[in-house]
């Protein structure tokens, strides 16, 4: 999985994100999307994706027939994503809210989704937001639901961290050149998904070692 | 500033161009009760160095917010400091436990991405403008967080004008410094840094004495590369190393200093609009008159003084137009969306637009979107 540093310029001029970050990733995004869609979605669920950007998760949860909610801060993302229309016909359907993680508590009840999705967006959170995000996440859903994230992570060997970090430098300033920011790199999400409550927590990285997919369940009983 | 804190200080300030992002969420300024005012502001380094400076003496709180590391008005205009960035910070940070009352002071420049309204209907929390610039809020605490009419616009005084000339020239020495060194040897080096150090900070010193805006930039540019071509004639003269090729290096390296800054000097002051966003195509602030109701929100955020409350009539009135910057705070400011921007081309882009679309470099203020799919 190539650097998502790149990402920052996409979003720049959101009807060039869904082409570039195809590329970026090697074309796994559309597994990615496909991946997460598959562990958390289903016909009827409820599903919450946090930071849906052009709304690749959100638009594969609802291709399975799940009733989508997609949530995002950047209003040119949302029209990109708006612009789309679900695909196949298992009955779900998505609604598009320009809204932060720490205002999904003014917009949605309690225990009320069935799975919480996120890709890519934990990152872009400062790390108080990103503790808020999820426990936020965790009360959201409904006990036994399931929390699926997945995100640029620091890989576990020192070996192939010093190769991220020289394969992200150019592209880090590429980036800033461009928009004026970058993104980061998470050093332990399965440890914050933890610490937010969920238990049963997994972390998988079936492409490279700097993408993270992790879940997490909120006990049906409650536990502390 | 204690002396341990310098290097710091240094290194933040000249490499200002760049995102430094710093810790948010709340810091304690003094020993501030829960009475005391919270300021928010953005997770960029230096002006968190620098608030905390200013307010050496107060008691207050800063709420500093996720700019991504950004200064609050380049990011508030990129999109990368909103309201939602506000609310996050109110809530993620404990604030409200710290506090008895209900109140932050926004940064006035935020006003180009925070939008009051949103942060009070979700939060609860009431808001207020403060200056646009940091140094005058001491004098604003001492008044009770009261703005005065003249904390609102940009000044640009000359410290800040040198900083910026520094920001652009420390770039220069250290990337042509080694190039003309090599090529020309110690005398062209010399010649040509002493040339960039002084004609850069001179374009500075010298706004708003000549036109920054217009096409008639380009003779002031070409003056100040033939200005610094002499100056590094004559140190060479000086120093015994006039030649063709040391006068040909000395030449490209006075075109090169200015032609970088002509890209976008305006873009590094606070007083116009950048070159590189509006190219030739700069827009009109333009007030539809019968929406006006005279609220004055876009009077209280124009860093500019171009807008004016007829009290009288209670309508606004577009005052200075030309000293407009195109910022869009007021437009995104107006409780009516009366204000919007009028490009020369004949486009209109409403308030709807410029709240929902960011720029930055590569920036545009139109989102393409068309039935298929994303449009370009």
């Amino acid at each position: 999985m190539s650097s998502f540093v790149y990402m920052k310029v996409l979003e720049s001029a959101p009807w060039r994100y869904d082409r570039g970050i195809r590329w970026l990733s090697g074309g796994h995004i559309e597994a990615l999307w496909q991946r997460l869609a598959e562990r958390a979605a289903g016909p009827g669920r409820r599903v919450l994706d946090i930071g849906c950007g052009t709304g690749g998760v959100a638009l594969a949860c609802a291709a399975l027939g799940a009733d989508v909610v997609g949530i995002d801060m950047n209003a040119e993302m949302l029209a990109v994503a708006r612009s789309k229309t679900v695909a196949a016909d298992a009955g779900g359907k998505v609604e598009w809210v320009e809204l932060g993680a720490a205002e999904i508590e003014d917009r949605f009840a309690e225990a009320c989704f069935d799975a919480v999705v996120s890709s890519l967006a934990l990152s872009e959170m400062s790390p108080e937001g990103r503790r808020y995000a999820l426990r936020v996440a965790w009360s959201r859903l409904r006990p036994g639901g399931l929390l699926v994230v997945a995100d640029e992570v620091r890989p576990t060997d020192a070996a192939a961290r010093l190769w991220q970090r020289t394969r992200r430098a150019p592209l880090v300033a590429l980036t800033w050149l461009l928009t004026q920011t970058s993104t980061q790199v998470l050093d332990d999400l399965a440890g914050l998904v933890r610490e937010a409550g969920f238990t049963q927590v997994r972390e998988t990285r079936p492409w490279s070692s700097d993408l993270a997919i992790v879940e997490g369940v909120r006990p049906a009983e409650e536990t502390s | 500033m204690k002396a341990r804190a310098l290097p710091g200080y240094l290194y933040d300030t000249l490499t200002r161009l760049f995102p430094h992002r710093t810790r948010t969420g709340l810091r304690a300024v003094g020993t501030p009760g829960p009475d005391a005012p919270v300021l928010v502001t953005g997770n960029y380094t230096l002006t968190v160095r620098r608030l905390t400076e200013h307010l050496a003496g107060f008691d207050c709180w800063l709420l500093v917010a996720d700019s991504r590391g950004i200064n609050v008005w380049c990011a508030a205009g990129g999109g990368h400091l909103t309201h939602h960035d506000v609310i996050a910070a109110i809530r993620t940070s404990g604030v409200a436990e710290r506090v008895r009352h209900r109140e932050v002071v926004l940064p006035q420049l935020g006003a180009t991405g925070i939008e009051r309204r949103a942060i009070t209907e979700a939060t609860g929390w009431a808001t207020r403008w403060g200056p646009a610039r940091l140094e005058d809020l001491p004098a604003f605490l001492a008044r009770g967080s009261r703005i005065v009419k003249r904390w609102r616009f940009m000044r640009f005084p000359a410290w800040e004008r040198f900083e910026m000339a520094a920001v652009w020239a420390l770039p220069m020495t250290l990337v042509a410094g080694p190039v003309f060194g090599i090529l020309g040897g110690r005398r062209v080096l010399a010649a040509t840094l002493l040339q960039v150090w002084i004609v850069v900070p001179g374009l500075f010193l010298t706004v708003p004495h000549w036109p920054v805006r217009g096409r008639g930039r380009w003779v002031v540019f070409a003056g100040a590369a033939a200005a610094g071509f002499g100056l590094a004639w004559g140190v060479l003269a000086l120093l015994g190393g006039v030649s063709g090729g040391h006068l040909i290096l000395a030449a490209v390296a006075s075109v090169a200093a200015v032609g970088v800054l002509a890209v976008d000097f305006a873009g590094t002051t606070p007083w116009y609009p950048s070159y590189v966003n509006s190219f030739r195509n700069t827009p009109a602030i333009t007030l539809s008159e019968d929406r006006c109701t005279g609220a004055a929100e876009c009077v209280q955020v124009c860093p500019r003084d171009v807008l004016a409350m007829e009290g009288r009539r209670r309508k606004v009135r577009v005052a200075r137009p030309d000293d407009c910057i195109a910022c869009g705070a007021c437009i995104v400011q107006c409780p009516e969306d009366a204000l919007h921007f009028r490009y020369p081309d004949g486009r209109v882009v409403e308030a709807a637009t410029i709240r929902s679309t960011r720029l930055n470099m590569m920036g545009r203020r139109t989102v393409h979107v068309g039935p298929g799919g994303p449009a370009r």
